[in-house]
């Protein structure tokens, strides 16, 4: 019987009304009193040189208020990144700076030259096809190694290459070699976790009003996280007090990450409005969204497992190249590093883990945290390779788990953390019982003939429920068969 | 400028708009209906679909022209007349058919439009029919889930997923 009160009762939600009958408010809902629409020129070149900009004839059209270029911006901030991480040699990690609108270069598709601000949008849309510009196309750097070869062409012409930064993390030289070295077997695994568009069905959206009275600012966005783009814009990019600023976030739909990050068009809008004194608003298309929300993902990883003779785990070695596309977007530097070096331990008991990730610069989208923000690309590359390794050794990977899996608690990994508690042995026997595993196998063995997809993919995963210190936190056994809950957004 | 006339959810209404004028953008900045949501500009998503006429159609692929004389229904024109929700909506409501919400509005459209034509859906009937739109929140197994519960058929044995 389901309950209906009480832990694990279904609860009806209180937004689903307003959803269901169209009074939902999502931003693109919100319109004020005087406003202007903003489209943005974007670039359609990955890498180039902004030889010559002229807006006057885009200006001379109906309805056109003003427009703005890069120059509008000199001596104000860029986008900030919000996490800094130290590489293995204890520099901090290159920080180039993102300019609100292009400063003489575009650095992906996509990257804003300039913004019109007009009385509609259909003619601020025409004003943007009205500007003349002349862009000398660079090389482009798309592939990490590539990257990171010598000679290659850089992303930011101030920076020495395109490495963002080489991180290392866990377990010392000496303790993973001497893994290795001990080691009956070993097992390697390339793979790539692929760049992704995270694609909200709501585009972003975002509404600049300025009250001159008071010198008040309110920025209505599409965000997860209207405090943090409030500090971040106000701090770091516009110098409006916080008391000055407002940052409102009504109904989102759907954000998967991509909406966390403070982004270019809501510093714009605020900077405009305040320019023009009318308020700004900007709603993206779904084809602008491909290239000017963060991606997800974007990894390629050589991972490699040391087993001794009886099939226990003694050493894990990761290399990763995190793609951190153009410019460093909020929280893009933490999410190969401490939201995924801390996870590669996994449920095993590993006496040594070491986790080498080198960040790259390209001529691509911002890369930033997406639906678990790295927690799956760890899990992925780990029991994607004790999979393999099971394969490999002729054993079966469910027992290979078992007889690896952590058993007492607490217990710290080699790549800091402390798990409080867990029962991977328990939930592995419910997964069993749940898939029907004696039953299921030869199913998909019949199957097979039939070119039929079946097949078994068995995971443990473990997500930390919460972030304590930067190198502590609390961990807890979850179901092996869900990765994240289902969730709004 | 041209004027449209037309009937939306009942009411008539009357306005001045130049050719190019799409019915999405009719509906959210002429008449501040918003529930009709725009989430594509490839015709793809249904984030956007009314019926004109009786028949579900997506908003932001016609001109508001193209409506003249006809009657409208939205989103905001589907609730009981007493404003309860409607058997398609509380279906919703009750298999937590949404999330977000932002594909709702066309979700509950397209619903309409199918149990109109098919007052009893087979499952496979309902997914083949939600073919336009697009949800990205929920995975649509509860979309269907709830769109067959309001045509009135058992839905005790599907998994919510
Ligand atoms: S807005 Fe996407 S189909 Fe109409
Ligand atoms: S509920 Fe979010 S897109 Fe469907």
């Amino acid at each position: 019987m389901p309950k209906d009160h009480g832990i694990g009762a279904s609860q009806k939600r209180r937004e689903d009304v307003r959803f269901l009958t169209g009074a939902g408010q999502y931003t693109d809902d919100i319109s004020t009193y005087g406003q202007t629409y903003c489209v943005f020129l974007r670039s359609d070149v990955a890498h180039g040189t902004i030889n010559n900009l002229d807006t006057s004839d885009a200006e001379a059209m109906p309805g056109v208020v003003r427009i703005f270029t890069g120059k509008d911006f000199e001596g104000i901030g860029g986008l900030p990144c919000g996490w800094q991480v130290t590489d293995k040699n204890g520099e901090p990690m290159k920080e180039p700076a993102h300019p609100v609108l292009a400063q003489g270069k575009v650095r992906h598709v996509g990257d804003p030259i300039a913004a019109v601000v007009a009385e509609s949008l259909e003619e601020a849309r025409n004003a943007a096809e009205a500007i003349v510009y002349d862009i000398d196309e660079l090389p482009a750097v798309v592939d990490m190694k590539a990257a990171l070869e010598a000679g290659a062409a850089k992303v930011h012409d101030d920076l020495d290459d395109n490495l963002c930064y080489d991180w290392q993390f866990g377990s010392d030289q000496a303790a993973i070699d001497e893994a290795f070295s001990n080691a009956a077997h070993v097992t390697t695994l390339d793979l790539i976790n692929n760049r992704l568009v995270a694609n909200p069905m709501e585009p972003r959206v975002a509404l600049g009003e300025y009250n001159r009275a008071n010198d008040e600012s309110t920025l209505y966005t599409t965000s997860q996280n209207p405090h943090v783009i409030r500090l971040l814009m106000g701090a770091f990019v516009l110098g409006i007090p916080e008391h000055k600023l407002r940052v409102v976030a009504p109904d989102v739909g759907g954000g998967f990450g991509t909406k966390i990050f403070h982004y270019a068009e809501e510093a714009f809008v605020t900077f405009a409005s305040r320019q023009i004194n009318r308020p700004v608003k900007w709603t993206s298309t779904r084809s602008e969204a491909f290239m000017s929300d963060a991606h997800g993902r974007d990894h390629v990883t050589k991972i490699e497992l040391a087993l001794d003779a009886d099939n226990n785990f003694i050493g894990l070695r990761t290399d990763t190249l995190a793609n951190m596309g153009a410019y460093l977007s909020t929280f893009s530097s933490s999410v190969p590093t401490w939201l995924h070096g801390t996870l590669m331990a996994g449920n095993y008991k590993t006496p040594a883990i070491q986790v080498n990730v080198k960040a790259v610069f390209t001529n691509t989208v911002p890369v930033d945290a997406y639906r678990g923000a790295c927690r799956p690309e760890a899990t992925f590359q780990l029991e994607r390779l004790v999979d393999k390794a099971a394969r490999e050794l002729g054993v079966d990977p469910i027992a290979l788990r078992r007889q690896n899996f952590i058993d007492s608690f607490p217990y710290s990994t080699p790549v800091a953390v402390e798990y409080d508690t867990g029962d991977y042995t328990a939930t592995m026997d419910k997964l069993e019982e749940m898939i029907d595993r004696e039953g299921f196998e030869p199913a998909a063995r019949r199957a097979r003939p039939m070119a039929s997809c079946a097949g078994s993919a068995s995971t443990a995963i473990s997500r930390p429920a919460a972030l304590r210190r930067r190198t502590s936190w609390v961990s807890s056994a979850r179901a092996p068969v869900s990765m994240t809950p289902p969730r709004c957004g | 400028m041209t004027k449209v006339t037309m009937t939306v959810n009942g009411k008539a209404v009357s306005k001045e708009v130049s050719g190019n004028t799409l019915m999405t953008e009719f509906l959210r900045d002429e008449l501040h209906l918003t529930g009709t949501h725009v989430g594509c500009d490839t015709s793809q998503c249904g984030a956007c679909v009314i019926h004109v006429d009786g028949q579900s159609v997506k908003a932001c692929t016609m001109f508001a022209g193209e409506a003249e004389g006809a009657s409208v229904t939205t989103i905001e024109g589907m609730a009981n007349a007493d404003g309860s929700l409607s058997v398609i909506q509380q279906a919703f409501q009750d298999h937590h058919g949404l999330q977000c919400g932002f594909c709702t509005p066309g979700m509950v459209m397209t619903a309409a439009a199918l149990l109109k034509e098919n007052p009893k859906p087979s499952e496979h009937e309902v997914r083949d029919y939600l073919e336009g739109n697009i949800c990205r929140c929920t995975g649509y197994h509860n979309i269907v889930k709830a769109i067959l519960a309001a045509s009135g058929q058992d839905v005790s044995g599907i998994a919510a997923e």
